[in-house]
């Protein structure tokens, strides 16, 4: 029986090659899109699920809210808040430990390579017990300064596992060049873990407590806290606890009230600072809305995003399966009478049923078998468009083989079984009997829906790919309020000592304009935010104080990136009086300051003008104060990303502050003056890698991430649209056919083959114009909310051009499918379709 | 009205040669009723759709109101066919989605006639074949005889002069034959020219005229004496 089912199967499939060929196709551009985005899924979910313990493991996460300002968060947390939390939470932690992460030069036989540093707390590995290579926690983790590094690290630095013993060179923690010997090998991290720790270092606490701002603090945000919970402690008591004691018994209360400011009258301090703790294994997915700027050691995921990706799998799958039924319920009429001979010779109807089953599932499985080929073709283009090393290794890997038997299955299914349920419901004695089609107009109409379905979805993700290509190009091109042209940008740390006369030597190089030194550059974060106190004002009893960010600039820094004031002057050498020194305990120092228009508006001040001359005083490292007068205001400029807002800034001229070199050259002169560049730094810093990058790649860089979506986005819903064509491709060339009839007569009666190709357009137009009414309303309520998150976002009205473009390529598309075979049709001689059969 | 002089039409599929008419000859005047008889596959048919311009004459000349119409294009063909010739088939050949009424308007829907106007046309052509209270049924809610009556109001509601009826009545029993012939006739006395392809010798009897083809060749006229 099932050779006589294959036969009749194969023999339909090679009568009908047009179709066979649409479906085949439709099913296995959907089935590798699907294989594709299962990948990319696949590779994203899954994330730090093999740590031991994992869904007891948490993050703390700390959030700032202060009402009318911009949030700040981070996934980091205070360097205090560990230990008090630990040991009063003790009920429901079981233990908890801190990472510092710093980035080092590592010295080796003369050559210097920049690492990452992770310094832990010795509770590191009752937390995160991750495996090791060599060694043991008990055994190569138990006093300061052990250092652990990955099996990778141990290869780079001695050429083998067997590292336990010798030492690396590490230099510049907090200025001081340390030896350190290794006393264990982790294995390798694999992939999919949020977690990025090559070097990990027992930290010494004594030492690290000494530094400001690291681990002795509430408010300054520099470790990554975990906690290991308690067996069957759920993350929602953890957090309620946590807040609880935050706010009414923690010594940080006891900071907060002592600090004025931090905790006005009637308040908490959830109401302003947030503790969050977040699981382990959400953590990759989930932890970019805490992260705000300040985020992980790895590129952190999105869940939204891999939702939407599949989203678009599973509609693109479906829409090939709306293909199959399309196609193959249109054809019914052609099966009809094959049907009512097997009826008349006993067959059930579920035995008809399942042969057309069987026909749907061996149709998608070959088409599975031009999927898989497909991906193999594009693997090595998406593995680079992703940055990501997706394998596809079917034979060694069961499941994956599994599971895509199983989607051909599933798939096989769903297609089939509305066809099947149709044709085995025919009735013998009807089929046998007509002559003409013999299809219901219910499933006419539900042919029409579902093509209604699929332009509705087609039409939505040009949509959405039309509006995230012109948000993604709004975001490149937007005016940063700078010059971005001709700039190398170099981190300058190791260098500190000798900035000056490095900063001549590059200056004298030929083709450099100008070198300039600042704390950070262009797309270089901070959250430096200091309170400053606006003297001679008054808000109630108080003098008014604002909560600015940061960030020290040298002389000719503005000028150099062609920022012109709006009142006042820039810094300026010859007043001598712009640099900031540190203030001695309890003393004053002066200096110069320039502010934002967003400081200017937050400090109170009508005008830029109103600003100039007036005193800003902070709080100096140190015990001591600075006195800032306001020397210049300069427009709002972009200087962290664009998908933030521009935040109330103040510039000050502190050089120990400086980080980076912002190298300006000539036209044309880019590769000799990097050269020289390198070379002076070679000179001036031996034994540390320099760190240099244009500024226009690091601008690139930014949107980098947002343009492999865009990219992957456009990619896959023009497959989606192409599958839906070929659909209406087979189903308009089978109507044609069908129709012949109906057009002789309108023929005879008089139509002229343009009033015939213009009726079937048109036919076809209808269910198009139809999914676009639905599509509009869907695609602008999912791009209103898609747009929302993003600061600077294009003008929402670009909606309505987008939406009717959408219609028109649309309709243009359907009409071009439409088209060949509505001209074939109406140009036939009616003759042929009158005859009587 | 027309007259045919050596027309042929010969076909080619699968290097097989037919004849299908061989030098006929045959003229018919304003207001004639004539039935065409012979064996299947003489050419009747054939002859049919060369009269009412579906198809061309291979060689010969086809004088159509005094114009020469054999080598016209096909669109040429259609202009003149939508204001002079009505058609009916066997098959009866009426749209299975469209209503009766939105079947015969088919026939002027594509004569630029103003909406109201085909309105009152196809609802005067409805009552003269006795169909109007079957206006807004489709064509497999009627008997055969029904059908082809609306097929007959959809081959005169255009104000043609002249009826090409291909086995009109083949599909039909004998009452509901003899109520096609009878409207037929009744066309016919108002002046329509008809031209009838029948098999039966008694619906042949209702013409005046009857062309006997054989093979292609018209073998006898006879003319029914007045
Ligand atoms: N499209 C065609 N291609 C090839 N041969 C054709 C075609 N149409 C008709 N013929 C042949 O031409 C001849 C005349 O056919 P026609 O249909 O005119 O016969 P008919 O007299 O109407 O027969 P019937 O009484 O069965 O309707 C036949 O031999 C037929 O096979
Ligand atoms: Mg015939």
């Amino acid at each position: 029986m099932f050779a006589n089912y294959f036969l009749t199967a194969w023999r339909n499939l090679l009568k009908n090659r047009a179709f066979s060929a649409i479906n085949i196709i439709g099913l296995a551009v959907g089935l590798a899109s699907c294989i594709l985005i299962m990948l990319y899924v696949k590779s994203e979910s899954g994330y730090d699920q093999w740590i031991p313990d994992n869904e007891r493991i948490v993050r703390l996460h700390t959030a700032y809210e202060s009402p009318g300002r911009a949030p700040f968060l981070t996934v980091r947390s205070a360097g205090r808040m560990m230990p008090a939390v630990r040991d009063y939470l003790s009920a429901e932690i079981e233990d908890g430990m801190r990472l510092v992460v710093w980035d080092t030069t590592v010295q080796q036989n003369g050559e210097a390579f920049s690492e990452q540093v992770a310094f832990a707390d010795s509770s590191f590995f009752n937390v995160l017990n991750l495996p090791f290579a060599n060694g043991s926690a008990q055994s190569s983790f138990n006093k300061p300064n052990d250092l652990l590094i990955s099996r990778e690290m141990a290869q780079k630095y001695f050429g083998s596992t067997d590292a336990i013993g010798k030492t690396l060179t590490v230099c510049c923690l907090r200025g001081q060049t340390v030896e350190l010997t290794v006393s264990g090998v982790l294995e390798d991290l694999p992939d999919n873990t949020h977690l990025a720790l090559d070097m990990l270092v027992y930290m010494d606490t004594e030492v690290f407590g000494q530094f400001p701002g690291v681990l002795d603090t509430w408010t300054s945000v520099n470790v990554y806290t975990y906690f290991k919970l308690r067996p069957g402690v759920s993350l929602e008591q953890a957090q309620l606890r946590l807040t609880w004691w935050v706010d009414n018994e923690s010594p940080f209360l006891e900071f907060a009230k002592q600090n004025s400011g931090m905790l006005p009258d009637g308040t908490k301090i959830s109401d302003t600072m947030k503790h969050k703790l977040m699981r382990l294994p959400d953590l990759h997915l989930d932890a970019h809305n805490d992260a705000g700027n300040m985020g992980d050691l790895t590129p952190m995921g999105n869940r939204k995003l891999v939702a939407t990706f599949s989203l678009v799998a599973v509609l693109i799958l479906v829409i090939a399966c709306i293909n199959f039924m399309n196609l193959a319920t249109a054809r019914a009429g052609q099966r009809a009478k094959e049907v009512a001979m097997r009826k008349v010779l006993g067959a059930s109807r579920a035995q008809v049923a399942v042969q057309f089953l069987l026909e749907a599932i061996g149709l998608v499985m070959i088409s599975l078998l031009f999927a898989l080929v497909a991906v193999e073709l594009v693997l090595p283009w998406y593995n680079q468009l992703l940055g990501k090393v997706f394998e596809f290794r079917l034979f060694s890997e069961p499941s994956l083989l599994f599971t895509l038997l199983g989607l051909g299955l599933l798939v096989g299914l769903i297609a089939g079984s509305y066809p099947a349920l149709v044709l085995s419901g025919y009735l013998p004695g009807q089929i046998l009997k007509a002559s003409k089609s013999n299809e219901s107009s219910a499933s006419v109409k539900l042919r029409h829906v579902l093509v209604v379905f699929q332009f509705a979805v087609s039409v939505t993700l040009l949509v959405c790919t039309a509006v995230v290509y012109l948000q993604t190009q709004h975001a490149n091109n937007l005016d940063l309020g700078y010059s971005t042209e001709r700039k190398l940008v170099v981190g300058i740390r190791a260098a500190r000592d000798n900035l000056d006369s490095l900063k001549q030597q590059w200056q004298a190089i030929p083709g450099v304009q100008s070198v300039v030194y600042s704390s950070e550059a262009p797309t270089q974060d901070n959250e430096n935010n200091n309170f400053v106190t606006l003297l001679g004002s008054n808000q109630g009893d108080k003098p008014v104080e604002e909560l600015l960010n940061y960030h020290n600039m040298d002389y000719g820094f503005f000028q150099a990136y062609q920022v012109q004031p709006l009142a006042g002057r820039l810094f300026d050498k010859a007043y001598g009086s712009d640099t900031l020194t540190p203030a001695e305990q309890n003393q004053i120092s002066q200096a110069a300051a320039i502010l934002n228009e967003g400081a200017v508006r937050r400090l109170g001040f009508n005008s830029p003008q109103e600003a100039i001359g007036r005193t800003l005083q902070i709080s100096a490292s140190g015990d001591g104060l600075n006195h800032l007068t306001v020397v210049g205001v300069i427009p709002d400029i972009y200087f962290r990303s664009v998908k933030f807002a521009i935040r109330p800034s103040l510039y000050m001229l502190n050089p120990q502050r400086f980080n980076v070199a912002t190298i300006t050259y000539n036209q044309g002169q880019a590769s000799q003056v990097t050269a020289e560049i390198e070379r002076v730094w070679k000179q001036a810093v031996p034994m540390q890698p320099i760190d240099m990058q244009y500024l226009s790649d690091m601008l690139a860089a930014q949107y980098q991430s947002e343009n492999v979506q865009m990219q992957l986005f456009s990619v896959f819903s023009l497959l989606a649209v192409l599958v839906a064509c070929l659909g209406l491709y087979g189903l308009a060339a089978f109507t044609a056919e069908r129709k012949t009839r109906e057009i002789g007569i309108r023929k005879v009666m008089g139509a002229s083959v343009k009033q015939i190709m213009l009726l079937l357009i048109w036919q076809f137009s209808r269910p198009i114009m139809l999914a676009n009414l639905v599509a509009w309303p869907l695609s602008i309520w999912l791009m209103l909310n898609w747009l929302q998150v993003f600061v600077n976002r294009i003008d929402t009205w670009w909606l309505l051009p987008i939406c009717l473009m959408a219609t028109l390529v649309s309709v243009c598309i359907a009409w071009l499918t439409v088209g060949g075979n509505a001209a074939k049709v109406a140009k036939a001689n009616p003759i042929k379709a009158l005859r009587h059969e | 009205m027309l007259k045919l002089t050596n027309l042929s039409r010969h076909y080619l599929s699968d290097d097989v040669e037919t004849l299908a008419l061989n030098k006929v000859n045959i003229e018919i005047a304003v207001g004639e009723f004539v039935a065409i008889m012979g064996p299947s596959g003489c050419g009747k048919s054939t002859l049919l759709n060369i009269i009412g311009m579906l198809d061309n004459p291979s060689s010969g000349e086809y004088w159509f109101n005094g114009e020469n119409v054999a080598g016209y294009k096909e669109a040429q063909l259609a202009a003149i066919r939508k204001h002079h010739i009505g058609f009916i088939f066997q098959n009866f050949n009426l749209i299975d989605e469209l209503s009766v009424r939105d079947n015969i308007e088919l026939a002027l829907l594509y004569h630029d006639v103003p909406a109201s106007e085909r309105r009152r046309r196809v609802a005067e052509v409805m009552d003269k074949v006795g169909i109007a209270h079957r206006a807004n049924h489709l064509p497999s809610q009627l008997s055969g005889g029904q059908q082809q009556r609306v097929a007959v109001a959809r081959a005169v509601v255009g104000g043609q002069s002249m009826i090409l009826a291909d086995e009109p009545t083949g599909n039909l029993d004998s009452a509901h034959g003899q109520e096609v012939m009878a409207m037929l006739q009744g066309l016919n006395e108002e002046g329509t020219t008809i031209v009838m392809v029948t098999h039966s010798p008694a619906h042949a009897d209702y013409a005046r005229r009857t062309i006997n083809l054989f093979d292609g060749h018209v073998v006898t006229e006879d003319v029914k004496a007045a």
